[in-house]
């Protein structure tokens, strides 16, 4: 971990200067909920550079991010440290994928993407909704004291989380999601992180800035996000999992668009794709790594497939209920 | 046991001794009893002062206390027809080899599909179908893509074929 000037005092005070809210979110020290919705926040507000490790299932990959709010605008550059070469430049809810192998940049207005630690995806409310949110044990977490928000599902429908909010910005260090088992399925750490001003914007530019300039665009994820009317409907979504997106895209290898349907309770979210079958008689067929899952489920001659960050039994529920809009 | 807390200490254990030195000394009281002794001796030796005492029991408690990641099997369930192995993730580095079967009613044997072992597999699906299916199978990792919004280069070969690229107003 790096740390700039003196440790500890400077290490303390430069997330407060960074965060007008601090003072406010102090306010409320035993709520669980205000503790949520402080972690939300700060993902949005904080400048921090990092690198964390993700694992989920038996995968792990390694990422840095750099991440600040200048003007009510947020910046964030993402590189996976691992594979190949790419980046992700972030502006607000537009995001410039760039590709230095393929030459390319993917323009991609983000709607399900959830970069760590911005993984909480509506109102601290609307996830207490779903979950019973209670505070743990603080700990000290890379150096930070870090206070532990845990998540619980009311329903057998979702995944319990463990979210480590820093005391001070109230940044999330460390996610865990568990199963019914209680054991963790996948986890979100940080490795190297510095909070405050020192993550200069520098950090926030693209790598490849220079040299994209004469690479080519791909601007249909972009024309692809618009909200349409597909026909396609979830009659019965699970509690709490509300529809987020509605479009039409096109998917490599398919003749015309394939519909998709976002849903997430804010937490947890699906993606609902109908498409006409490949092959007549395909049957159900599902599976589970991690902690995500997919079902696909011929419906005549269409296809409905279900991939999301929930339990089997809830992608397979959702499957069956799709229907044509009345 | 003696030798092995000593060769810990040192730093001479490769990890995976390590781990079964640390995991040995949890189970024997007279191995974390010795391991007690070695760190006090070491920090007086050093000049500092010496650990309180209870460190090997603190240790092992941890150690039992800590959750471990759980590599959970990847579950995959055979149908009449159809039979698919996902390999999921969260990044396109890990993004792995997913395949996809169908056939139909039944007919010719049932295939199986192939999962990338190693992240660094990230090739083309491999797709074995059999001889009644007809259509070109969808690829799992599509749909992950398109619901986790990370592409990977694989994808950016095919847009560059598909020449709708244009050439690039970068920021």
């Amino acid at each position: 971990m790096k740390v700039e000037g003196s440790p500890g005092g400077a290490r303390r005070i430069l997330p407060a200067l960074a965060l007008g809210f601090a003072c406010s979110a102090h306010a409320a020290p035993n709520d669980p909920v205000a503790w949520l919705a402080r972690a939300a926040q700060a993902s949005r507000q904080t400048t921090y550079e990092g690198v964390y490790v993700h694992t989920n299932g038996d995968r792990t990959s390694t990422v840095r991010v750099s991440h600040t709010n200048a003007a009510g605008e947020e910046h964030e550059r993402i590189e996976p440290l691992d594979g190949d070469a790419m980046e992700i430049v972030r502006r607000n809810e537009e995001m410039y994928c760039r590709f230095p192998d393929a030459k390319t940049v993917r323009l991609d207005p983000r709607i399900t993407n959830r970069f760590f630690p911005a993984i909480l995806a509506a109102s601290a409310e609307t996830i207490a909704a779903s979950y019973d949110v209670k505070l743990g044990k603080t700990e000290r977490v890379l150096g930070y004291e870090c206070q532990w928000i845990r998540l619980d599902p009311r329903d057998q429908l979702r995944y319990s989380q463990r979210l480590c909010s820093e005391l001070a910005s109230g940044l999330i260090l460390r996610a865990k999601v568990l199963n019914g088992l209680k054991q963790v399925i996948e986890q979100y750490t940080f490795t190297d992180l510095r909070i405050g001003p020192q993550a200069t914007r520098a950090d926030l530019k693209s790598i490849f800035r220079a040299r994209s300039r004469q690479w080519l665009t791909d601007g249909q994820p972009r024309d692809e996000t618009a909200t349409v009317d597909t026909g396609w409907t979830v009659a019965k979504a699970p509690a709490g999992f509300q529809k987020v997106a509605e479009l039409k895209r096109l998917l490599p290898g398919r003749g015309e668009p394939v519909t998709q349907i976002v849903l997430t309770d804010g937490l947890a979210s699906m993606s609902v794709f109908v498409e006409p079958a490949a092959t007549p008689r395909v049957a159900e067929a599902s599976s589970e790594d991690g902690t995500t899952a997919f079902h696909a489920r011929p419906m005549g001659e269409q296809l409905v497939t279900v991939l999301g960050e929930v339990p089997l039994a809830t992608a397979q529920q959702v499957a069956r209920s799709v229907s044509r809009r009345p | 046991m003696t030798q092995e807390i000593s060769s810990l200490m040192d730093g001479e254990l490769e990890a995976h001794e390590a781990e079964r030195a640390i995991r040995g000394c949890c189970a024997n009281s007279d191995a974390a009893q010795k391991w007690q002794e070695y760190h006090l001796i070491s920090d007086v030796m050093r000049g500092g002062r010496p650990h309180p005492s209870g460190t090997a029991q603190r240790v092992c408690r941890a150690l039992e206390s800590e959750p471990a990641i759980v590599a959970r099997p990847r579950r995959v369930i055979d149908t009449t027809f159809g039979r698919v192995a996902l390999a999921a993730a969260a990044s396109v580095a890990t993004i792995g080899v997913v395949g996809w079967i169908g056939t139909q009613g039944g007919q010719g044997p049932v295939p199986t599909a192939t999962v990338a072992k190693s992240p660094a597999a990230v090739q083309p699906v491999v797709l074995q179908r059999s001889p009644a299916a007809t259509e070109p199978a969808p690829d799992v990792q599509d749909y992950l893509t398109a619901h986790r919004q990370i592409p990977s280069a694989e994808l950016y070969r095919t847009v560059t074929n598909r020449g709708t690229a244009a050439p690039a107003a970068a920021r």
